[in-house]
């Protein structure tokens, strides 16, 4: 263990803390971005209105999230919901400098290498969408619906794991979510826990 | 009298940022008494473990006992955790050094003996600025190593600064209110600063300053709820933490505001 310890922020009096609004609070609006893919294109989710869209943080050096692209579950994932009208929006908030930082033309080689097929790839070095929707880890998914609210808060799936072999099996919490919204019932597990590698952003 | 040995077995993958060891406190195992063993951690510099609730991102070691028929393992004793990180992304574990122990009992007619032959199956994942997965066979051996003598010695300090219940005399309560948990303690005492960890992942924001304000028997501190909380919840365990070998264990019912 080591020996120095937290500092602890002892605050006089009765002092509320700060009313800081939620990030990205389940069955609330979502918040509104605009962000750049990997063409050069401009997305804002406003744009989007009248359908589902999924936002997954990426980043191809982190164990959980090579998981699930080397078992080929996310690129599944991505083909099965873009195919039936979801907009799959993966993100990338890595830093310059830090893991999982790409350049536009480097993801684009990636996406195909990795038979990858989200709707793009925004790139968002300064983390200013990251911390818009307070995303922690990779990967961590958010899922908007038609009318704009945020439906998912969470997890991939319910293994914690960076082992390959738990894919299979697991309850697909993505899946499940969208399967439910799309027919009209509520979401039965709106949030979970994101498990993964710590999203890279600037110091 | 028990022998001042233990025994181990270390694995150091190269590259792997941390040795674990397999270790015993004791040489021998006595009837009806649990023997001691834990996973010792030593972790390269700037690289961590993470706590039973890792916080943000991470997690923590699984460890899978392989114990002889009438071996049971109780629950490993999770030391006090630090805080991990200080941006948005906030997690709880261990840096340095750390022993994760556990007790294994044996069937109670046995006569004192020899260690019994068990070994664990750990998987963990170990993070920097980047993380990498491991995993480990470790065993009891029955070869002994020259550095043993510390062991007892260790266990020993691990087990005195280990989370301990809450005072007898402590009432702890907490009071849900739209964005905030405040977690009140009734000490008895006043407190200089107070840090509050939580056992269950997605019920506060790891990542938000936690406001501390003394009282005349106690304190009250200021949690921010996490944007994955959606339902009531009805308890609120965790550590209290006053400083290192200073931390508490508690679980406060929350009443709504």
């Amino acid at each position: 263990m080591r020996k120095g310890f937290v500092a602890f922020a002892v605050i006089g009096f009765a002092l509320m803390a700060p009313s800081l609004g939620w990030a990205a609070r389940v069955g609330a609006p979502a918040p509104d971005f605009t962000a750049t893919d990997t063409n050069g294109q401009v997305h804002k989710l406003s744009e989007y209105q009248g359908k589902f869209v999924v936002l997954e943080w990426t980043n191809r050096g982190c164990p959980y999230t090579q998981k699930h692209y080397n078992s080929g579950n996310m690129q599944r994932l991505q083909r099965e919901w873009t195919s039936r009208g979801v907009v799959w929006l993966t993100v990338i908030s890595s830093a310059p400098g830090k893991q999982g930082y790409v350049t536009a033309s480097e993801e684009n080689a990636y996406l195909k290498q990795a038979n990858a097929a989200p709707t793009a790839v925004l790139l968002d070095p300064s983390g200013t969408l990251g911390h818009m929707y307070d995303a922690k880890t990779t990967p961590h998914i958010f899922i908007i619906n038609p009318k704009g609210s945020l439906i998912y808060n969470g997890a991939i799936d319910d293994r914690p794991t960076t082992d390959v072999s738990d894919v299979s099996g697991a309850k697909n919490y993505v899946s499940i979510a969208l399967e439910e919204a799309i027919s009209g019932k509520p979401v039965s597990t709106p949030t979970s826990r994101p498990y993964g590698c710590s999203v890279k952003y600037a110091d | 009298m028990l022998a001042f040995v233990g025994r181990s077995n270390a694995q150091s993958p190269a590259q792997s940022h941390l040795k674990v060891e397999l270790i015993s406190e004791e040489a021998t195992s006595a009837p009806g008494q649990p023997l001691w063993v834990g996973l010792l951690f030593q972790l390269d510099q700037g690289w961590h473990i993470y706590w039973q609730n890792p916080g943000d991102s991470g997690q923590p070691p699984k460890i899978q006992w392989e114990l002889p028929a009438g071996f049971v393992a109780g629950p490993i004793r999770w030391p006090q955790p630090i805080r991990l990180g200080g941006g948005s992304v906030v997690d709880y574990g261990y840096e340095g050094q750390v022993l994760l122990m556990a007790p294994i009992k044996g069937p109670s007619t046995r006569n004192t003996t020899p260690l019994p032959n068990l070994s664990a199956d750990v998987k963990y994942i170990v993070c920097r600025d980047v993380c990498i997965p491991g995993k480990a066979h470790l065993t009891l051996s029955d070869s002994v190593g020259a550095a043993w003598g510390s062991w007892r010695t260790l266990f020993e300090q691990t087990r005195a600064q280990l989370p301990k219940p809450a005072p007898a005399g402590w009432k702890v309560t907490a009071v849900s209110a739209k964005q905030n948990f405040v977690l009140s303690v009734q000490a008895r005492s006043q407190v200089g600063g107070a840090s509050f960890f939580p056992l269950e992942p997605s019920q506060i924001d790891n990542s938000s300053p936690q406001d501390f304000e003394p009282t005349h028997n106690g304190f009250r501190l200021i949690l921010k709820k996490s944007d994955q909380l959606t339902e009531p919840i009805r308890t609120l365990k965790g550590l209290i933490v006053f400083g290192p070998g200073r931390a508490f264990e508690i679980s406060a019912p929350v009443a709504s505001q």
